[in-house]
C-alpha cells in the first residue's frame, strides 16, 4: 500500500510543477499593474515605478518564478500586496470558513444523496423512483448562486429564520451557534451535488442489481434487505466513491460563487477579490493551495477505490 | 412419491405489448436421488423453467400463468416469498452458467460460503468456516484452508464453479438444479466438473436436474431425459431409450446433428429452419415448420401426448418408439 | 469496417416511439424547440427593445403591459429573456463546438500516436488539476469580457474532459481488429482515423455534446454573475441575474424568471442527453457517466 502511495505521489510532482508554472504564468498575464492598482489613480508614474521595483515586479518573469518557487518549497508563499501580511496568514484566515462550509455541504450531500439514491433504486419503476430521479435532475439543473439568492429571499428576508451574509468565527461570541450562518450557503452548494449523487447511486445500484452474483445471492435464500445492502450497495459504492473526487472539484469551484453571494470570508471569495485587486501573491498562493488540495483528494479517492475493490491491484 | 412434480406449468413474459407465453403446459417428475436431463435449443424455455422452479423470478418480467409445482409435498406456487426463501439454498439449490460473474467480487470466497451456511443453519462462525473448508475439499479444491481467503478474481473459471457448487451444497439440498454449468468452461474442465457433480450427487443421494444442450453430458449423467422445444415438452423418456430409439422428429434431428468422428461427411447435418421468435404464432404442432414428416394434421392440430413411460408429443411419432405404452 | 458503426442513427419513427413512452422527455424536446424558436424570432416576437432604457418604468411588477415586469433600468424583462435565449444557444453551441473539436482531436491523436499522446495527455492532466470554474475564472481575467472569449474559455474547460473520454474510447477502438485490418490493406493514418475510428465516436460525442451544452449554461451564468463572463450590456440570463442581485427584495421577479428559464432549459437538455445515452453504444456507456 505504501509503495502505491509513494509511486502516485512521485507521478504527481511533474504535474504539480507544470501546474505551478501555469499558475505563475496566468497571474502575470493578467492585465493591469498591481503597483498602479495599489496606489490608485492619482499616483505618479515615478511612484508606480518605485513600488514596482520594490516589489520585484520588473525582473524577468522566469526569475520571478524561480524566486517564488524556491520560497514556496520552504513554506513561504509570499506577502499579500493588499494586506501586507504573509499570504499563508491570509489563506489561514479564510480556511476556517471554507473548510466548515465544505464539511457541512458534504454532510448534506451524504445524508440526503445516499439514502434517496438507494430508495430510488429499490423502488425502481414506481412513482417514488420517478419523483426522486426527476427531482434530482431538476435540482442538478439549478445554478448554485440562484438557489443561494432564492434561499436568502425565502429564509432570511421572508421568514427571518437564518442570516444571509457573513460568518463570525466559531471562536467569537455565539460559538457553535454561528454555524447557522453556514446553513443556507451549504444547502445551496449541496443541492445540485446531492442531486448528482442521487442519480449516480441509483444508476450504480440498478446496474449492480443486474449482475449475476446478485442472482446467486438470491439463490442462497438471503433476505432482500441483506442483498440490497451487503451485495448491491457495497458494489455500487465503488462507482460512487470514484465520483467523490469530481464532486469535490465542483464544490471548490462553486464555493467561489456561493461565498460571494453570501459574503462569506472564505478562500473562494478571497480568490475573486484578489483577482480584482491584482494581488498576485495571494492569487498564486490560493490557487496553488487549491490545486494541491484537489490532487490530494483525488489521491485519497483512488486509495479508497482500491480499498473497496479487491480487483484493483495496488501495484 | 416423487420429490418434484410439475404439472402443466405455463410461464409468460410481460412485455410492453402484453403477456407473451414462453412455456406452455409442461409437466415432469423427478424421484429422490435421480438425475433428470433437460435438453433443447436456446430459447426453448428450459432456463426460465429452472428460474421459476427455484423461485428467482422477483424483479424480472417472468410471470407464472398456470400449473403447479409440487416439491417435497408442498405446492411451491402457493408459498409466500418468505417461505420460498426458506427453501432456497436450503432444500433446493441452483448453479448457473457463468461462473466468472456469479460470485461477489468484493468478498472473499470463504465469507460467501459461510453466508450461505449461516442463512439456514444455526451455527457459529467458526463452525461455519470449518464446514466451508470441508466443502471446498469435497469439491476438489486443493489447499482449501488457504483458498477460503481468496477473492473470486484470484480463481480460475473452473475453480469458481467448484466454489459455487460448494456453496450450493452447503445446506445439503434435496435437489440441485444445474443450468448449463459447464458451457462457459474449457472442454477439459467441463469433464471434471460434470464428474464432480455426478460423484457428489451419488454420495449425497441428491436429485439433480441437469439442463444442457450438450447431449453427451446428458447421456453420461441423466437417467431420464426431457426434450423441450419452444416452451413445450416434445419427448420424455429414459435416456437410454431416448438415445437408442427417439420418438420425436426433433429428437431425431438433435441426435443426428452430433458429428460422428469416425465418419467423414461433406456437410454437417442440421435441423432446417430456425426457432421462431418469442410471440411468433405457430399453428398446430410447434415443430411442424421444420419437420420433414409434417402433414396437414400437424399444421392444424396441436400435437397429442402419446405413450406412458416413453412420452412423445407428436402426430406421427417415429414408429419404433411407440411400442411401449398403449396407443 | 467499423464494428458497431452509427448505433445512434435509428430511424426517426423509433425516436418518436421512444419519446412517446418518455413523455417528460417529449415535453423537454418541445421546450427546447420553443427556446430555439424564441432565439431565432427574437426581433419579431419580443414586445419591446431589450436595450430600451426607460426611467419612468423602473422596477414594475409583472402586469399586462410587461408580462415579466421591468428591471432597474426600466427594460422589459420578457424581451430581455427572449434575447437571452439567443445567448444561451450561442454559448451552448459555441462551447460544444470548441470542446468537441479540440477534445476529439487531442483524444484521438493521443490514443493513435502514443508518443504524442504522452505529451498531450500530460498537458490535459495539468489543466485538469484545476477545478473547472476556477480555470474559467483565471482565464477570463486574462481576457476581456466578450462573447467569443466566454465561449472559448468554457469550451477549453470542457475540452479537457472530452479529450480524456475520447482518449479512452479511442484506445479501446485502436485495440479492435478492424484497425489492424485497415492497416493491412495499406490505409493511411488519416483514413483510419477519419473513416474508421471517428464514425464509432459519433454517438458518445453526441451524448457528450448534450451534457456540455447544459454545463456551459451553468458555467456561463456563474461567470456572468461574478462579472467575468459576457459583457454587461449583452442580454443574457446570467447577466440578468447578476444585475438582479441587489434588487431581490424589491423586485423578486427579476430573479425568478431568468432563473427559471435557466433551470428549465438545463433540465430539458439533461433529459434529452439521458435519452441519447440510453440509446447509445453500450460499449462506451461506462465512459460517459455524465461529464
Amino acid at each position: 500500500m505504501s509503495v502505491f502511495i509513494i509511486k502516485r505521489l512521485l507521478s504527481l510532482i511533474p504535474t504539480l510543477l507544470l501546474a505551478s508554472m501555469l499558475i505563475f504564468l496566468f497571474v502575470h498575464l493578467i492585465p493591469g499593474d498591481p503597483a498602479a492598482v495599489l496606489l490608485g489613480d492619482l499616483a505618479t508614474p515615478e511612484e508606480v515605478a518605485a513600488l514596482t521595483t520594490e516589489m520585484g515586479l520588473d525582473e524577468p518573469v522566469y526569475l520571478q518564478y524561480y524566486y517564488w518557487l524556491t520560497h514556496v518549497l520552504q513554506g513561504d508563499l509570499g506577502t499579500s500586496i493588499f494586506f501586507q501580511v504573509p499570504v499563508l496568514t491570509v489563506i489561514g484566515d479564510g480556511a476556517e470558513t471554507s473548510i466548515l462550509l465544505a464539511l457541512m455541504t458534504m454532510i448534506w450531500i451524504i445524508t440526503i444523496g445516499l439514502p434517496l439514491g438507494i430508495l430510488a433504486a429499490s423502488r425502481h419503476g414506481t412513482i417514488v423512483d420517478q419523483l426522486c430521479s426527476g427531482g434530482a435532475m431538476m435540482a442538478a439543473s439549478v445554478p448554485t448562486f440562484w438557489l443561494g439568492l432564492y434561499l436568502i429571499l425565502i429564509f432570511s428576508v421572508g421568514l427571518g429564520w437564518l442570516p444571509s451574509s457573513g460568518f463570525p468565527s466559531l471562536t467569537d461570541d455565539g460559538g457553535v451557534f454561528n454555524l447557522r450562518y453556514l446553513i443556507l450557503p451549504s444547502l445551496a452548494l449541496a443541492a445540485p451535488n446531492a442531486a448528482l449523487i442521487i442519480r449516480l447511486v441509483r444508476s450504480s445500484m440498478l446496474d449492480v442489481a443486474r449482475e449475476d452474483f446478485v442472482r446467486t445471492a438470491r439463490a442462497k435464500g438471503l433476505h432482500p434487505t441483506r442483498i440490497a445492502v451487503k451485495h448491491v450497495f457495497r458494489n455500487a459504492l465503488i462507482a460512487v466513491v470514484a465520483a467523490f473526487g469530481f464532486t469535490f472539484a465542483a464544490l471548490i469551484s462553486e464555493a467561489v460563487v456561493t461565498e460571494t453571494v453570501f459574503s462569506l470570508p472564505g478562500i473562494g471569495r478571497l480568490v475573486v477579490q484578489s483577482i480584482l485587486r491584482r494581488d498576485y501573491p495571494v492569487i498564486q498562493g490560493v490557487i496553488l493551495v487549491i490545486v494541491v488540495l484537489y490532487m490530494t483528494i483525488n489521491l485519497l479517492v483512488d486509495l479508497a477505490y482500491a480499498r473497496l475493490d479487491p480487483r484493483v491491484s495496488l501495484k | 412419491m416423487a420429490l418434484l412434480e410439475i404439472k402443466d406449468l405455463c410461464i409468460a413474459i410481460a412485455t410492453q405489448d402484453g403477456l407473451k407465453p414462453v412455456v406452455q403446459g409442461i409437466s415432469m417428475q423427478l424421484e429422490v436421488g435421480q438425475t433428470l436431463g433437460i435438453v433443447g435449443e436456446s430459447g426453448c424455455g428450459k432456463s426460465i423453467t429452472a428460474l421459476v422452479l427455484m423461485g428467482l423470478t422477483e424483479g424480472t418480467q417472468i410471470r407464472i400463468t398456470g400449473g403447479s409445482i409440487g416439491f417435497d409435498g408442498q405446492d411451491l406456487l402457493t408459498l409466500s416469498a418468505a417461505q420460498r426463501r426458506e427453501l432456497m439454498g436450503n432444500r433446493m439449490a441452483m448453479i448457473f452458467q457463468e461462473p466468472m460473474t456469479s460470485l461477489n467480487p468484493v468478498y472473499r470466497v470463504g465469507a460467501q460460503i459461510v453466508e450461505a451456511i449461516q442463512q439456514h443453519q444455526n451455527c457459529s462462525t467458526q463452525a461455519a468456516y470449518q464446514k466451508a473448508e470441508e466443502l471446498l475439499r469435497q469439491v476438489g479444491i486443493p489447499e482449501s484452508a488457504k483458498r477460503l481467503q481468496s477473492y473470486p478474481h484470484q480463481l480460475s473459471g473452473g475453480m469458481r464453479q467448484r466454489v459455487i457448487i460448494a456453496m450450493a451444497l452447503s445446506c445439503e439440498p434435496l435437489l440441485l438444479i444445474a443450468d448449463e454449468p459447464t458451457t462457459a468452461l474449457d472442454v477439459t474442465i467441463q469433464a471434471q466438473i460434470l464428474q464432480l457433480l455426478k460423484d457428489l450427487q451419488q454420495e449425497r443421494g441428491m436429485a439433480l436436474i441437469l439442463i444442457s444442450h450438450d447431449l453427451g453430458a446428458i447421456a453420461n449423467m441423466a437417467r431420464d431425459t426431457l426434450v423441450m422445444y419452444r416452451g413445450t415438452v416434445v419427448e420424455a423418456a429414459t435416456t437410454q431409450e431416448l438415445f437408442a430409439a427417439p420418438g420425436h422428429p426433433y429428437t431425431q434431428g438433435l441426435l443426428g446433428s452430433i458429428p460422428d468422428p469416425d465418419h467423414k461427411v461433406d456437410e454437417l447435418a442440421t435441423i432446417p429452419g430456425r426457432v421462431p421468435m418469442m410471440g411468433e404464432h405457430v399453428s398446430g404442432c410447434q415443430f411442424h415448420p421444420r419437420c420433414s414428416y409434417a402433414t396437414d394434421e400437424c399444421r392444424n392440430k396441436a400435437a397429442p401426448k402419446l405413450g406412458t413411460d416413453h412420452l412423445v408429443y407428436c402426430h406421427h411419432p417415429l414408429t419404433d418408439s411407440t411400442q411401449q405404452g398403449a396407443l | 469496417m467499423s464494428s458497431l458503426g452509427l448505433s445512434l442513427m435509428l430511424p426517426l419513427q423509433n425516436y418518436w416511439c421512444i419519446l412517446w413512452r418518455r413523455k417528460l422527455t417529449l415535453v423537454a424536446v418541445i421546450w427546447l424547440l420553443v427556446i430555439v424558436a424564441a432565439a431565432l424570432l427574437a426581433p419579431w416576437i419580443s414586445p419591446y427593445d431589450p436595450l430600451d432604457i426607460n426611467a419612468m418604468d423602473r422596477l414594475l411588477e409583472p402586469s399586462m403591459t410587461h408580462w415579466f415586469g421591468t428591471d432597474n433600468f426600466g427594460r422589459d424583462t420578457l424581451s430581455r429573456c427572449i434575447y437571452g435565449a439567443r445567448m444561451a444557444i450561442v454559448i451552448g453551441l459555441g462551447s460544444v463546438l470548441v470542446a468537441l473539436v479540440g477534445g476529439t482531436l487531442i483524444g484521438m491523436l493521443s490514443a493513435y500516436f502514443s508518443r504524442l499522446g504522452h505529451v498531450l495527455m500530460r498537458g490535459v492532466d495539468v489543466l485538469m488539476a484545476f477545478p473547472a470554474l476556477l480555470l474559467a475564472l483565471i482565464l477570463m481575467t486574462l481576457l476581456e469580457r466578450s462573447i467569443v472569449n466566454t465561449v472559448l474559455v468554457i469550451g477549453l474547460v470542457y475540452m479537457t474532459t472530452t479529450a480524456r473520454i475520447i482518449f479512452g474510447m479511442s484506445l479501446k477502438l485502436k485495440g479492435e481488429v478492424f484497425v489492424d485490418a485497415a492497416l493491412c490493406t495499406g490505409a493511411s493514418h488519416s483514413r483510419i482515423l477519419l473513416k474508421h475510428m471517428l464514425p464509432n465516436l459519433w454517438s458518445p460525442l453526441l451524448v457528450q455534446a448534450s451534457f456540455i451544452f447544459a454545463f456551459a449554461q451553468l458555467q456561463a451564468a456563474a461567470l456572468d454573475f461574478l462579472g467575468l463572463g459576457l459583457p454587461p450590456e449583452v442580454p443574457s440570463w446570467g447577466n440578468m441575474l447578476a444585475e438582479a442581485r441587489i434588487y431581490i427584495t424589491r423586485a423578486s421577479w427579476l430573479l425568478t424568471f431568468p432563473g427559471l428559464l435557466i433551470i428549465l432549459s438545463v433540465f430539458s437538455i439533461n433529459l434529452v442527453g439521458d435519452l441519447l445515452r440510453d440509446s447509445m453504444d453500450p460499449r462506451f456507456k461506462d465512459d460517459i457517466a455524465g461529464v
